[in-house]
Formats: C-alpha cells, sequence, structure tokens
C-alpha cells in the first residue's frame, strides 16, 4: 500500500510540475469541446441551386420564382448542361433544377409535371440535404397550385416527432456524444507516461524497487483517472452552461460512470505503453485504438447496427462506445442507474481484463 | 551548397535508420494505416442499418400488418418487439434497447380504405442522436409512399401532387456513403501519421538528451529543419500512395482524374503536417506535450473537414477558421480528382490555399526556429527585448536629467544610468 502510495505522489508531482501538461490534463478536453461544439448550427443547411428553365412560361418561372424567395436556396441561372457540368465539378453549386419544356401545359392539364434534379453525389450529405428541401419545396408549391382542384386529402400521413429533444437540434445530440471522444486526450498522455519510462531508463531505477507491477500500474492508473476526472467540471461547465445542452440525470451518476470510463480507458492506455518502446510507438498506436474509430465506429454519429457481429464487437470492445450511450442517457433522457447498468457493467469488467493484461505482461518484461 | 546538401542528406539518413530500428513504429506507420482503413472501410459509410424498432398495433388489422412487415423489410429499420402501449416501448427507449417507434392507431385500416379521410401513423424516434431521428422519419415516409402509390383506387395526381421531382446523383449515382467516408479517412490517417511524427523530431530529441550533440555539429538551423522535414515527407507520400492503391484496388473507388495532380498536390498537404510538426516540436518540453497538442489540433481538423458537418453549414467563425485548415482542402482535392475528374482548372482554388497554409506555416515554424532550440527561448528573447527596452527608456531618461540639470558633471549622470541597469 506504501509503495502504491509513492508511486501514485510521484506521478501526481509529474502532472503538477509542468503547468503544460497541468493545463493540457485538466483544460484540454474542455477546450477542445468547445472548440468541436462551435461548428454546428441550430439552422438548417443552405443549398446552392442552378437553375435551367426550358419551360419560360409564367407556371415555371413562378416555380423558379419561389426557389429564388426561399432563404434555404441561393439559386443562380444556366441554360445547358456543359455549364451545369462545370459548376458540379468546380464544387460552386449543391444540385442543378432542371424545368423541361411542356411543364407549364402538363400541370395545366391535370397531371403530374417531372422536373430533373441533378445532384452532387460525392458528399452524401449534403446531398441528403438537398434532397429534402428540395422535396419539401415541390410539396409546398404543388400544395399551392392544387389548391383550388379540390383534391381528396392525401391517404397515409406520418407524423414524425423526435422524442427528447423535440426541436432535434444536431447540436444537443453532438456535445454529449462527442464528451467521450474529448476525454481521449487525458487518457492516451497516461500512455505516454508509461513509454516515456521506458524510453528514458528511469524504469530500469524503478525495477530495482520493491514496486511490484500491480503496484506500479495501479499508482498510474489512479493518478490519471483523477487527474482526468478534475477535468470532468469545466467539461460539463461548456456542455450545460456554454452551449445549453440539457441536463436531465444525476451529477454524482455521471462523475461515477466517468470515473468508470476512465478506469477502462486508461488501462487500455496503459497496457498500451506497455508494449511499446517509445513513445512515438505509443502515440501511433493510441491513434489507431482511440482516435480514429472513437469518430467512426462508437455510435456517435451513425448508431451501431447490432445485427452485424463483426462491426458490433469492434465497437463494444471500445470503452468509447459505452460511455457514448452513457454520455447520451444522462445528458438527454435523465436515464438512472437501473438503465445505465448495463454499459456500466460492461466498462468495469473492461477496465478490470486491461489492468489484469497490462499487469501480467509488465512482469514478464522486467524479468 | 555541396556541403550543406552532404549534411543534409547525413540527417535524413540518420533519422531514416532511426525509424527502421524501431520495428513497431515503422510497421505501425507503414501497415498499420492500410489495416485500419481494410478494417474500417468496409464498416464506416456502411449507412445506419437496422434501427431496433418497437411496434404498438392498436389496429391489429392486415393493413397495419401489412404495413409493419414494409417497414421490417427496409435496410434501415427491424423490428425488435411488440408493445402493449407508447408508454411502455418509452421505457425501453429510456433503457437504449429500441431507437424507434411506431404506433398505428386503431381505425387505420378504416381511414386508409375511405378515400375521404386520412390514415396515421406515429412515428416516435430516439432523439438523442439526430441521426436516428431524421432515418427513421424518412424511412417510414418512403414506405408510406409506396403503400399510397400501390392504392390503386387514388388517382396519380392527388397522391403525387402536381410536381414531381427525379433525382440523378452525378458522380456517385447511387449515392453510396463509402467513397466519401473512405476519402476522408484517408486525409485523416496521412494528416495523422505525418504530424505526429513530425511533432516528436525536436521533443524526442530533447527529451533524450540528444538535442545537445545535433547543436555542437555543423549543421545550420534551416539544414536541421530540412532535414528533420524530408523522412516525414517520405513517409507521409509513401502512406498515402500505399493507401490510395488499397482504395482503388478493394473498395472499387474510382480515379477519374489524374493520379500525377493527386500526387503533386499531396506534397504540400504533407508539408503543412511538418510546418505544424515542427512548430509543435519546438515549443512543447516532453513528447507527452507535443502530443496533446497533436491531439488537440487534429480533433479540430476532423470537426472542420466537413466529415461531420458540411463545410458550408458552419456558422461563420468556423468556416473562417477552416479555410486553413488544409485536411478540409485536401479532400476538396482528393474527391475532385478521384470521383469528381476533375483538372487543375477547377481544383486551383484549394491547390493555392494548401501551397499558402504550407509556406505560412513552414514559415512560422523557421521563425521559432530562429528564436532558438529551446522551449524557453522565446520567453528569453522577450524578457532581453522588455529589458534593453527599459534600459534604453531610462538612458533617454537619463540624458533629458542632464540636459535639465545642466551644471551636473558627466561622471553623475553615468553613475545614474549604472544604478539604472542594475535595478
Amino acid at each position: 500500500m506504501k509503495r502504491f502510495l509513492s508511486i501514485l505522489v510521484k506521478e501526481y508531482q509529474h502532472i503538477v510540475r509542468e503547468p503544460r501538461t497541468l493545463w493540457m490534463v485538466f483544460l484540454s478536453p474542455a477546450f477542445v469541446l468547445v472548440a468541436l461544439s462551435m461548428i454546428f448550427t441550430s439552422g438548417s443547411g443552405h443549398v446552392a441551386v442552378a437553375l435551367w428553365d426550358q419551360d419560360r412560361t409564367a407556371v415555371s418561372r413562378q416555380f423558379a420564382g419561389s426557389l429564388s424567395s426561399d432563404n434555404d436556396f441561393s439559386v443562380g441561372y444556366v441554360s445547358n448542361y456543359r455549364e451545369i457540368e462545370k459548376l458540379l465539378v468546380e464544387r460552386r453549386i449543391d444540385a442543378a433544377v432542371v424545368i423541361p419544356p411542356g411543364f407549364a401545359d402538363t400541370i395545366q392539364g391535370g397531371e403530374t409535371a417531372l422536373v430533373q434534379v441533378i445532384l452532387d453525389g460525392v458528399d452524401t450529405l449534403v446531398a441528403g440535404q438537398a434532397t429534402g428541401s428540395l422535396l419539401g419545396h415541390a410539396a409546398h408549391f404543388g400544395l399551392a397550385l392544387s389548391r383550388q382542384l379540390s383534391l381528396p386529402p392525401v391517404p397515409l400521413q406520418v407524423q414524425a416527432r423526435s422524442a427528447y429533444l423535440p426541436g432535434a437540434t444536431e447540436r444537443d445530440s453532438m456535445i454529449p456524444g462527442l464528451i467521450p471522444i474529448v476525454f481521449s486526450l487525458p487518457v492516451i498522455a497516461a500512455a505516454l507516461a508509461l513509454a516515456r519510462e521506458r524510453e528514458s531508463g528511469s524504469l530500469e531505477a524503478l525495477v530495482a524497487t520493491p514496486v511490484r507491477g500491480l503496484e506500479y500500474l495501479g499508482g498510474k492508473l489512479i493518478a490519471y483517472v483523477t487527474a482526468a476526472l478534475a477535468g470532468l467540471l469545466p467539461v460539463w461547465l461548456a456542455a450545460a452552461v456554454l452551449f445549453h445542452v440539457p441536463f436531465r440525470g444525476n451529477p454524482l451518476l455521471l462523475v461515477l460512470l466517468t470515473g468508470d470510463f476512465l478506469l477502462a480507458s486508461v488501462g487500455l492506455a496503459l497496457f498500451i505503453g506497455n508494449l511499446v518502446r517509445s513513445q512515438q510507438t505509443a502515440t501511433v498506436i493510441a491513434l489507431f485504438v482511440f482516435f480514429v474509430p472513437g469518430f467512426f465506429l462508437a455510435g456517435l454519429i451513425d448508431p451501431i447496427d447490432t445485427t452485424d457481429l463483426v462491426s458490433s464487437a469492434i465497437s463494444y470492445v471500445l470503452p468509447t462506445t459505452h460511455f457514448v450511450t452513457i454520455c447520451r442517457a444522462l445528458f438527454l433522457k435523465g436515464a438512472g442507474v437501473a438503465e445505465l447498468w448495463r454499459p456500466a457493467l460492461a466498462l468495469l469488467a473492461s477496465s478490470l481484463a486491461w489492468v489484469g493484461l497490462g499487469a501480467v505482461t509488465f512482469k514478464k518484461r522486467v524479468r | 551548397m555541396g556541403e550543406s546538401l552532404h549534411r543534409i542528406w547525413g540527417l535524413v539518413i540518420k533519422e531514416l535508420l532511426q525509424l527502421r530500428r524501431d520495428r513497431l513504429l515503422l510497421g505501425f506507420v507503414l501497415l498499420g494505416p492500410l489495416l485500419e482503413l481494410l478494417l474500417m472501410g468496409g464498416l464506416v459509410g456502411a449507412g445506419v442499418k437496422n434501427l431496433p424498432v418497437a411496434v404498438v398495433d392498436l389496429d391489429r388489422s392486415g393493413a397495419s400488418r401489412e404495413l409493419i412487415t414494409r417497414l421490417d423489410q427496409t435496410d434501415e429499420l427491424l423490428v425488435k418487439t411488440y408493445g402493449e402501449s407508447v408508454a411502455q416501448a418509452q421505457e425501453w427507449m429510456q433503457s437504449g434497447q429500441i431507437a424507434v417507434i411506431v404506433m398505428v392507431p386503431p381505425g387505420y385500416a378504416e381511414a386508409l380504405a375511405n378515400a375521404q379521410r386520412s390514415a396515421q401513423v406515429q412515428v416516435i424516434a430516439d432523439g438523442s442522436n439526430h441521426v436516428i431521428s431524421t432515418v427513421a422519419t424518412a424511412t417510414t415516409e418512403n414506405v408510406a409512399a409506396e403503400i399510397v402509390r400501390e392504392l390503386t383506387a387514388h388517382p396519380a395526381a392527388a397522391s403525387r401532387g402536381p410536381v414531381e421531382l427525379r433525382f440523378v446523383a452525378r458522380f456517385n449515382a447511387l449515392l453510396d456513403d463509402r467513397p466519401h467516408a473512405i476519402t476522408a479517412m484517408l486525409g485523416l490517417i496521412v494528416y495523422q501519421v505525418t504530424l505526429i511524427i513530425a511533432s516528436q523530431s525536436f521533443t524526442r530529441e530533447r527529451e533524450l538528451g540528444t538535442l545537445e550533440q545535433l547543436r555542437i555539429t555543423p549543421l545550420g538551423r534551416l539544414e536541421l529543419m530540412i532535414g528533420k522535414g524530408i523522412p516525414v515527407l517520405l513517409v507521409g507520400l509513401v502512406d498515402c500512395l500505399l493507401m490510395m492503391g488499397v482504395i482503388v484496388a478493394w473498395f472499387d473507388i474510382p480515379v477519374r482524374g489524374s493520379v500525377l495532380l493527386l500526387a503533386l498536390l499531396t506534397i504540400p498537404f504533407v508539408l503543412v503536417q511538418v510546418g505544424w510538426g515542427t512548430l509543435i516540436s519546438l515549443i512543447s518540453r516532453t513528447q507527452q506535450q507535443a502530443l496533446l497538442f497533436v491531439f488537440a489540433l487534429a480533433m479540430l481538423e476532423v470537426a472542420l473537414s466537413g466529415f461531420m458537418v458540411p463545410a458550408g453549414d458552419m456558422p461563420g467563425v468556423a468556416r473562417v477558421v477552416s479555410s486553413v485548415s488544409s485536411v478540409q482542402h485536401y479532400l476538396v482535392v482528393l474527391r475532385g480528382v478521384m470521383l469528381r475528374g476533375a483538372d487543375l482548372r477547377s481544383l486551383w482554388a484549394p491547390g493555392l490555399a494548401l501551397s499558402g497554409v504550407a509556406c505560412a506555416v513552414n514559415l512560422l515554424a523557421w521563425l521559432r526556429l530562429r528564436a532558438g532550440l529551446d522551449t524557453d527561448s522565446l520567453r528569453l528573447r522577450l524578457q532581453v527585448l522588455w529589458q534593453t527596452c527599459g534600459q534604453r527608456r531610462r538612458a533617454r531618461q537619463a540624458e533629458r536629467d542632464t540636459k535639465k540639470a545642466g551644471g551636473r558633471s558627466a561622471s553623475q549622470v553615468k553613475k545614474r544610468r549604472l544604478t539604472g541597469e542594475t535595478v
């Protein structure tokens, strides 16, 4: 116990000694969260459209005019496909709308007129947005046109509503999901702390002392977990006060579960730091383990497909995945222990597994 | 000049030898990106699939069952359970077991059969992830439109309205997410690997104490920077080419433009990272600090790269900042050449931006290097500057004093100046 404490004190001194390190371990998560959150707006997207009116009638001009006066679109006029292609390649427009000849005649004959829309398919996010905006606009325009014809009501209506966040603002749902990712900064710092001792040779000196592997790893683990946990306060302030994300859960539960998550991910980080010989290698591995999958696989954007065994297995090994679930549930759903015991237990189990693995491999390497 | 090249060459050889010695690092730098791309390229961009749905069917008719079967048959939704009431289903949503609730109210079948009435379906999606609500709503609406289209009792115009849009997607006819996601991954991985290696160059030497040795060699500062930069540039280019080969061969993503142009524009992109890395390695005392800088910077780049939010939709400040984001410009180039078949005429703007940022960042790094190799040298310089300013001010003050006093002897003034300096 005494040996464990002395390692703990030594690690704290390492963190506190350098103001830069202290600043980064304590404040960097909040700083990065604020910076990341700045990119989300509450408004809807803006679509740049090129319009080619082949019909040139009063009705087609009415359609064009209604499109230009809509704030969601900025409209430019073109008169052939070559221009459209050129604008698409240069990324000056998101979509092109082509009104065919005979547009007005078809509508006045009581039939459905087809309008061609050419999308830039490369950025599917933008394409989806343009599709939605244009469909909405066409429906609106169609309604205004057909008002004089007394048509029966639409036979089937879908009433959609989103639970927890009725406004469905992107920012509110993204910020709690980003919290696990910003905490990967202090976590990776822990991996380096271990690799550093090996690189600079001070581990040799430690081996000569009676400190055992588990005490050594435990000291490092607790030091970095508590130091990072202190950074939760600025993160929480940034989310709840600065960006007004609703916080509906229990604050104490958030602290406990953040500690749980940090135990698991710092455990994994220490295991990595233990395997490598240089800090550079530790960094590159940490990148592949924490950073890229954190953004792409942890359910931050696309929810995890539970039927795909391979991808869900990878996702659930990452501590980040469980904490994304926990953060969103605590902030937005106001969930309690009854709903969150599953991810909490998974995190606890993985932290035990990583620390255990770390202790086993550590012993071997010292010998 | 020849001498200088020779010295730089020596440093490059030393760096490459160091890289070769650390087998694990070399493996991860060269094969890691490929493995990551192969593993994750198949997973990312697959889109939203099989969202777990709870159905609350209060109508229990053939028509409602037909609707539920059709929802289940979509890729996006997967019916998992049936609930008795919405309240019960909401409890399941609270614990995260299901993501979407579909409620069919009583009288659905009758309303659907009656031309004068309109049937209702309620969709409640888990709003704690905005993607879920968007996808669930769009999918249900598609299914509803399909059902309406098949109801022959209604005239076509009534269900379709007077205007219908027909969509065609250029460059990516099926609107597949994968080319977009995989190119984003390529840019981000190359960015990260090069930045990490570059950022630890001076820091590592400092921490291990070998920086002192480098300083007593005849290498000039510019030579030092170039010699440290070239290996990183090489690693970045090799990584980039390897990953591009994998993308084309494995994921069937076409290269419609010129490969040469792409390779040419990759150079300034990697150079930006070399510049940032050098700058970071000059201001951080330990590799830990350098790493934290790198990851903080990298997160901003990911955010600004248009992966989560399209660059055009960001608020004003973020858009201004994103104009110096090298990843964002590089992805425009990458997607332009690979997917849109763009040439230099339509890519001059991002190309120029990349080169401009590369020059600016490297200039900044060079200026910082000129101030000295120590992390504190800039502060020391500023202190010295401050002190000299103070001295000059005191000197001028003293001069004015002598003019005022007139009769005072020169030795007295000199004495005052001396004491002023020591204070």
